[in-house]
């Protein structure tokens, strides 16, 4: 029973040697209710700020103030073997972005999640 | 025919070590970065109509609002880097303590870029591609 459980751990060592799993990440997700709690002509800059907090960039563009809020996901995984390589990554990004009035008031919300479809996928060929 | 088969484990054998030697000290590395936008996608995209809510709806949040000469500009940003590196001096790790590199290495990284302007009533002025997908094999490690 011992050897067996012996030969089973040097057969899972051998299947995950040279396997590297890396993940980064910039920014803080962004929470679904948060971003449909932002109601069109109601919500001020203020009440945006306190529940998702301050953007991470602001832009100025047609007289409004734009917040962009971002987050990006990335996954890789990798296989080192002795003699052949093989590494990919894949990132994703979600992007929110509120425009205000000039009195504050939220007047157009774009909001974009990628993020859920970001993948550990090893091989590098192919789409 | 039965000296062909005598020689069968032979030619096996070394049919395997040439495709280890094929393999040897091959690195392929590959980084998608957000999803390509074609020009099936924006193909719905009506200059003067379409908002700014049409096009996150169809396909998603720009990665970019910035402001022009020209009126606010939305950029969509993509790329798929591939790099793929060959060194002759791995398969000497297979009997030396030292590895000679002996590396070619080939990377390219291609950031494109969807942009659509848009006029002060947040409906598209112009959009084009900065540049097109040119299919570069993933492996594709001769540099010169």
């Amino acid at each position: 029973m011992i050897f067996r459980r012996f030969l089973l751990l040097v057969f899972l060592a051998i299947m995950i040697q040279g396997c590297v799993v890396t993940r980064g990440t910039i920014g803080e997700p962004l929470q679904e209710e948060a971003v449909s709690g932002i109601k069109k002509g109601s919500t001020t800059m203020a009440e945006v700020v306190s529940s998702i907090g301050a953007p991470d960039r602001i832009i100025r563009g047609n007289d409004l103030d734009i917040f962009h809020y971002y987050y990006y996901d990335g996954k890789s995984p990798a296989l080192l073997l002795i003699l052949v390589n093989f590494i990919r990554m894949d990132i994703k990004s979600d992007n929110l972005y509120v425009f205000f009035n000039k009195s504050g008031i939220a007047e157009e919300v774009v909001y974009g999640k990628r993020t859920g479809r970001t993948q550990f996928r090893l091989w590098p060929f192919g789409d | 025919m039965t000296s062909v088969a005598t020689h069968f484990p032979f030619i096996k054998l070394v049919v395997c070590a040439f495709c280890i030697l094929l393999c040897a000290g091959c690195t392929v590395r590959r980084v998608v970065i957000n999803d390509l936008v074609t020009l099936e996608q924006v193909s719905f995209i009506h200059v003067g109509q379409t908002t700014i809510l049409e096009l996150a709806d169809h396909i998603g949040a720009p990665d970019e609002v910035t402001e022009s000469e020209f009126g606010v500009v939305a950029l969509y940003n993509w790329s798929d880097i591939k790099s793929s590196g060959l060194d002759f001096g791995a398969v000497a790790r297979l009997f030396l303590p030292y590895a000679p590199t002996m590396s070619l290495n080939k990377t390219g990284i291609t950031p494109e870029q969807f942009q659509v302007v848009f006029d002060p009533q947040w409906t598209v002025r112009a959009y084009g591609f900065s540049r097109r997908t040119t299919d570069d094999p993933v492996i594709w490690f001769w540099p010169f």
